[in-house]
C-alpha cells in the first residue's frame, strides 16, 4: 500500500487543539504539510481514539479534524494486532505500550510511512530495524 | 457486501484510459477509479484543512518545514 502519515495521540491532539498547544502544533503542521506535498495518506490507528477520546463536549475537536479534512481512521484489524504483539515481544515492552505498538503496526501496512509522535523514544525502539518506518517528533 | 453505486459519466485521456485498463482489466476499472477519486478528495481535504490552519494561526516557520521534509525524505 501507498504511503503514509501515521499520527498518534499527541500528533493529533497538537492538531485538533492547535490554538492551545502552538509549538506541538506547528511541528505537527509541519509533517502533514510535507504529507501533502507526497501526495502520502494521513490515517491514525484506531486505538490511538482511546487515547484522546474522553466523551462528551470535549471530544468536538477531535471530531471536527477527523471529519472531511483528509484524516482518516485506519481500522485496527486482527492482523495489525498480533503484528502489535510480536513487535511489543521483541521490543522487550509491556502492555502498557500496546497503543504504540498499534501505531508502527499499522505504519508497517503501508510500503513506507513517517509516525508523527510525541513519544520518539518507545516508537524508536518498536520500529527498529524496519527503515521503510520513519519517526517524526512533534 | 456492496454499498450503492452511483454510475459516472467520465471523460479522460485515451491513453491514459488503455494504460489503466492494461492495468487493471475491465472489471477493476471501477475499483481502480474509486480508489484514485478517494485518493485526491483526501488530499483536498487535507489541503483545505492545512489552509484553514495557516489562516488561523499564522504560516508555518520555514525551519521547521525543512526538519519535516528532511525526515520525510530519510529512508
Amino acid at each position: 500500500m501507498a504511503e503514509a502519515l501515521i499520527l498518534d495521540a499527541e500528533a493529533l491532539n497538537a492538531l485538533a487543539r492547535a490554538r492551545e498547544r502552538s509549538v506541538l502544533a506547528e511541528r505537527a503542521r509541519a509533517i502533514l504539510h510535507v504529507a501533502h506535498e507526497e501526495r502520502a495518506l494521513v490515517r491514525v490507528p484506531a486505538p490511538v481514539l482511546a487515547e484522546v477520546y474522553r466523551g462528551g463536549a470535549i471530544d468536538a475537536p477531535l471530531d471536527h479534524v477527523l471529519n472531511g479534512r483528509g484524516i482518516v481512521v485506519f481500522e485496527l484489524t486482527a492482523n495489525v494486532a498480533r503484528r502489535a504483539g510480536a513487535l511489543l515481544a521483541r521490543a522487550k515492552l509491556g502492555s502498557a505500550h500496546a497503543v504504540d505498538a498499534f501505531v508502527v503496526a499499522t505504519a508497517l501496512e503501508f510500503s513506507s510511512a513517517v509516525i508523527a509522535t510525541g513519544d520518539p523514544k518507545d516508537l524508536r525502539r518498536l520500529a527498529a530495524g524496519f527503515g521503510q518506518v520513519r519517526i517524526f517528533a512533534v | 457486501m456492496s454499498k450503492a453505486a452511483a454510475k459516472l459519466s467520465i471523460s479522460v485521456p485515451l491513453e491514459l484510459a488503455e494504460s489503466v485498463r492494461r492495468r487493471v482489466g475491465e472489471r477493476g476499472l471501477s475499483g481502480f477509479v474509486a480508489r484514485a477519486m478517494l485518493h485526491e478528495l483526501e488530499r483536498e481535504q487535507l489541503g483545505g484543512f492545512l489552509a484553514e490552519l495557516d489562516e488561523a494561526l499564522g504560516v508555518v516557520p520555514k525551519k521547521t518545514l525543512v526538519q519535516a521534509r528532511t525526515t520525510w525524505r530519510k529512508r
